[in-house]
């Protein structure tokens, strides 16, 4: 992140093409090389670590329309608008036929965050969204793996199979109501410790904080993600040029998507994913590419130009 | 449209855009918090009782069942421990060699063996123990005890089973145990508040619940609390540590009545034939004596009968099964004179003076329907007490012919005619008293007078049981005043029945007593062969019971060929004369002669009980 931070933005701006090439050989390079882990080929084996290629995709993909965008005029022309659908609908299908269902719906919101910021003319907005409304019925038959719909069928009602694909939610809900006000106390939680609960340790770990430490300890994460949230709103509004604006903007939205997406799925409100919590969850790629994310952020908050150009 | 003024509408147009996208997730984000504190304040309590049912498991554990002792504290049903071979298989690395190992100690069956690798992980994995081999002989339990060190997590475990001593002399009257139905196991559970689950098993046969006899209605007090310890469990279910135990309470011992000699005595006695003896405590109405005859093992139904035998036993024409003490129905005969007599005295029918001329038959005035004595020729003239002592059926068919039959009903119903007469009997039937709307129900046909007639002598409709009929001389011998019949010693709460009578007094029942003293006695007694069995004085009726109606003893030559067709044999007795202490009723079926074969069985019975 520190490393990261160093360059100037106009660094990213002038390399973007070549980040989001690599990021697509990478995903490629995963087809090919990919480890397989139950029925998935997410990951990308380097000896000392594996990386999961989709990650730095969702950074590449935004800063890349970012700098695309950056210097178009208002409004977006339909040409320019239809170019950046088409790489971000390539780039969003390459992960989900990886399949990874949430890290290509945040591919997917992250190009279109950058498009929307960028100035997206609101008829194309309305069009599109009544388009993709008509289309659902199709997307579902067709582009759903069943058990992808099995999660999205199980969260209207996941009391009616609490011990098959409603499991995860039910017992993510009870680790986090037993856990009440002032939690049960550290490694106290016996829904995580026993082993109740699933991946304790990556996705489900706002279930073992809200355990443990209680409504309290969730107070204080919710807090600090408020914190995060709100000094990139901030930053984003007072960046130097329209690049790092868009940039900002579009990294931290991912950002927050990423912890909302997480939390809801832990409290049962959409399915269950795979996000991880950021900066929380273990995950080297996710933890990686949210260091890359600030890195980037930080690099635009701390090189000011004096002179507004 | 300059550049700065192109920049700052860009500028304005992204400020408003991310804003939007802002303010989404502050909604979104407040809606989270809410949610999050109806998960963690508001829903709390259930959610931390859901946690709770998660990681803990009880685990029944088992009651001992009570113990049944007779009266003079002999065991009757004990539980008898048999000892099983048991190892906690999450602590044996090598199955292999553990079971290797064990082979040299105690050898096993390819079942056991693979009994043994069929269930090893799966018990491992959960932290169960598992059973290697059932039944252990003396030795094989000895050898594995001077080894035992060398198998730190094998060990030998007791499981009981239930055991009548006698297997055969209690198996109607204290019955039997077998596994409860899922309806019962439930019933048996939620009594205790508990809820079917995991047991820790005492028995080798799992849930017990007594099925018949004492062992069914005293089955809640016998059965005892289930005890239980809560576990920790993780996801799969393996137990981690144990968190709580309430140990089991043993069901409570139970002292019966019954006497294991005079019971014994009953049984030697019917040797096997069909029939029944009862026997009662006369200063409590306790049952000494509850046989019938043929039985079955008690103790091979509990713990295990082969269906071939079972099925021998089911289509056995003599019934085995079937209580015939509680059940059977048959016609009290001749034994039912000394009520009919009351009823005469007490509604001024009759006096000890008067007489009647016994031409050995009696003459329905209405249809000229001629009734029959056993006596051809008949008693001659006759008083009450001649003909209690000569069993005249003349006599009685007058009497009963005289009385109205609604009045002689209530009052037979006092000698415990037509009702159950037992606290504690397993599904006693009522018998039949049957009366004039009971007939028009159920066999549509108008009471004639030729059917109040026949109740005189005890034959007809009306049928009792043995434990009717021991009731009945129970009730005589203590001059009309009696508890309920009842298993168990101790009957403080119970009421004594008094028999409301306006005629009879003391002398009556002391003249009915030395008439029924006379059947025995006096050389002209239907029993009068039972004089030499005893050294005391016993008062009795006999009777015999008609299956079918003869006019001569010719026809009945022909008829008893068939032995099922053979009169039954009934006695009634108490003693010791004056001041009688036990009464009994005995049934042989097809016996013929009351006084004969029935009589001799009641008199060894009575020598038991007075120990004589």
């Amino acid at each position: 992140m520190f490393l990261l931070s160093q360059p100037d933005p106009d660094f990213y701006k002038n390399n973007s093409l070549i980040f989001l090439v690599s990021s697509i050989i990478l995903i490629i390079a995963t087809f090919i090389f990919g480890n397989e882990i139950n029925g998935a080929k997410r990951w990308l084996n380097f000896g000392f670590f594996s990386l999961q290629s989709s990650e730095i995709v969702k950074i590449a993909l935004p800063v890349f329309l970012a700098a695309y965008l950056y210097d178009k005029p208002l409004p977006i022309s339909f040409k320019n608008t239809l170019v950046c659908i088409i790489l971000i609908l390539i780039l969003t299908n390459f992960v989900r036929i990886q399949p990874d269902l949430g890290t290509s719906l945040v591919i997917l919101v992250a190009g279109l965050y950058i498009l929307f910021l960028a100035g997206l003319s609101w008829r194309f907005i309305g069009v599109s969204t009544g388009i993709f409304l008509l289309s659902l019925p199709f997307i579902w038959n067709n582009f759903l793996e069943p058990f992808q719909r099995q999660r999205i069928l199980t969260l209207f009602d996941p009391t009616n199979d609490p011990y098959g694909s409603g499991w995860n939610i039910t017992q993510s809900k009870i680790a986090i109501g037993s856990g009440g006000i002032l939690g049960k106390g550290y490694q106290e939680g016996s829904q995580a410790h026993l082993d109740f609960l699933p991946e304790t340790e990556t996705d489900f770990i706002f279930s073992v904080i809200a355990e443990e430490f209680g409504f309290f300890g969730v107070c204080v994460v919710l807090l600090i993600f408020f914190f995060i949230m709100f000094r990139c709103l901030y930053l984003a509004l007072n960046a130097r040029d329209r690049f790092c604006r868009l940039t900002i903007g579009g990294l931290s939205l991912i950002f927050i998507s990423t912890v909302f997406i997480n939390l809801a799925m832990v409290i049962g409100i959409i399915p269950v994913v795979g996000m991880p919590l950021p900066f929380i969850s273990k995950g080297g790629s996710s933890l990686l590419s949210f260091y890359i994310s600030f890195g980037i952020i930080i690099s635009m908050a701390t090189h000011k130009k004096l002179m507004q150009r | 449209m300059s550049d700065i003024e192109e920049r700052r509408l860009e500028k304005k147009n992204f400020s408003n855009r991310l804003l939007f996208i802002y303010i989404f997730f502050g909604f979104l984000f407040t809606y989270f918090l809410s949610k999050t504190y109806s998960l963690q304040v508001s829903s709390f309590s259930d959610y931390e009782i859901a946690a709770l049912k998660n990681k803990t498991r009880e685990v029944l554990i088992q009651p001992r069942r009570g113990i049944i002792y007779d009266r003079n504290n002999n065991i009757l049903v004990n539980n008898i421990p048999s000892y099983n071979l048991i190892v906690s298989p999450s602590q044996i690395l090598n199955p292999d060699i553990l079971l290797k190992n064990i082979q040299q100690v105690i050898s096993l069956n390819s079942e056991e063996q693979t009994y043994f690798f069929e269930n090893f992980e799966v018990k491992a994995s959960l932290n169960r123990e598992l059973t290697i081999k059932k039944n252990l002989s003396p030795e094989e339990i000895a050898r594995f005890e001077v080894r035992k060190h060398k198998f730190p997590n094998v060990f030998i475990d007791e499981r009981f089973s239930r055991q009548h001593i006698y297997p055969h002399l209690f198996s109607h009257a204290i019955g039997f145990v077998g596994n409860p139905n899922d309806d019962e196991l439930e019933k048996i559970l939620s009594d205790q508040n508990h809820k079917l689950r995991e047991t820790q098993f005492n028995y080798s046969n799992a849930f017990l619940l007594g099925k018949t006899g004492i062992e069914s209605i005293y089955d809640k007090e016998l059965r005892g609390t289930f005890g239980k310890k809560v576990y920790e469990v993780d996801a799969k279910g393996k137990l981690l540590k144990e968190l709580k135990f309430i140990a089991p309470l043993p069901g409570r011992d139970l002292k019966t009545s019954l006497d294991i000699n005079a019971q014994k005595v009953a049984y030697d006695e019917l040797d096997s034939r069909r029939g029944a003896v009862v026997a009662v405590d006369l200063d409590t109405g306790e049952i000494n004596t509850y046989v019938s005859s043929p039985t079955f093992s008690a103790n091979k139904i509990s713990n295990g009968l082969s269906s071939s035998e079972f099925d021998r036993l089911l289509k056995d024409e003599n019934k085995p099964f079937f209580d015939r003490a509680g059940q059977g129905r048959y016609s009290p005969a001749s034994t039912i004179k000394p009520a009919i007599a009351l009823f005469g005295l007490e509604n001024n029918i009759i006096d000890w003076d008067y007489t009647i001329d016994d031409p050995g038959f009696f003459v329905l005035p209405e249809d000229g329907r001629v009734y029959r004595g056993w006596k051809k020729g008949g008693h001659g003239n006759i008083n009450l007490n001649e003909a209690i002592i000569e069993s005249s059926n003349t006599f009685f068919f007058s009497l009963a012919y005289q009385s109205d039959i609604d009045e002689l009903i209530k009052h037979l119903s006092y000698f415990g005619f037509g009702r159950n007469v037992c606290k504690d009997c397993f599904f006693p039937d009522n018998g039949l008293l049957p009366n004039p709307q009971w007939k028009i129900n159920n066999l549509n046909f108008g009471w004639f007078k030729g059917d109040t007639v026949n109740i005189g002598v005890g034959q007809g409709y009306l049928s009792a049981t043995p434990i009717q009929l021991a009731y009945y001389a129970s009730f005589l011998a203590n001059k009309g005043n009696l508890n309920s019949l009842s298993f168990v010693e101790n009957n403080i709460d119970l009421k004594v029945e008094t028999f409301k009578s306006k005629n009879i007094n003391d002398t009556d029942w002391q003249k009915l007593h030395d008439s029924m003293i006379g059947v025995i006695e006096n050389p002209k007694g239907t029993a009068k062969r039972l004089r030499n069995l005893k050294n005391y004085i016993i008062a009795a009726k006999s009777g015999t019971v008609e299956l079918v109606s003869t006019d001569t003893k010719e026809d009945y030559k022909i008829i008893r060929e068939v032995e099922g067709k053979r009169d039954h044999a009934i006695i009634v007795a108490f003693g010791p004369m004056p001041n009688p202490k036990y009464a009994v009723s005995v049934i042989i079926e097809n016996g013929e002669s009351g006084g004969s074969v029935a009589g001799p069985v009641a008199i060894k019975v009575l020598n038991s009980l007075l120990k004589k």
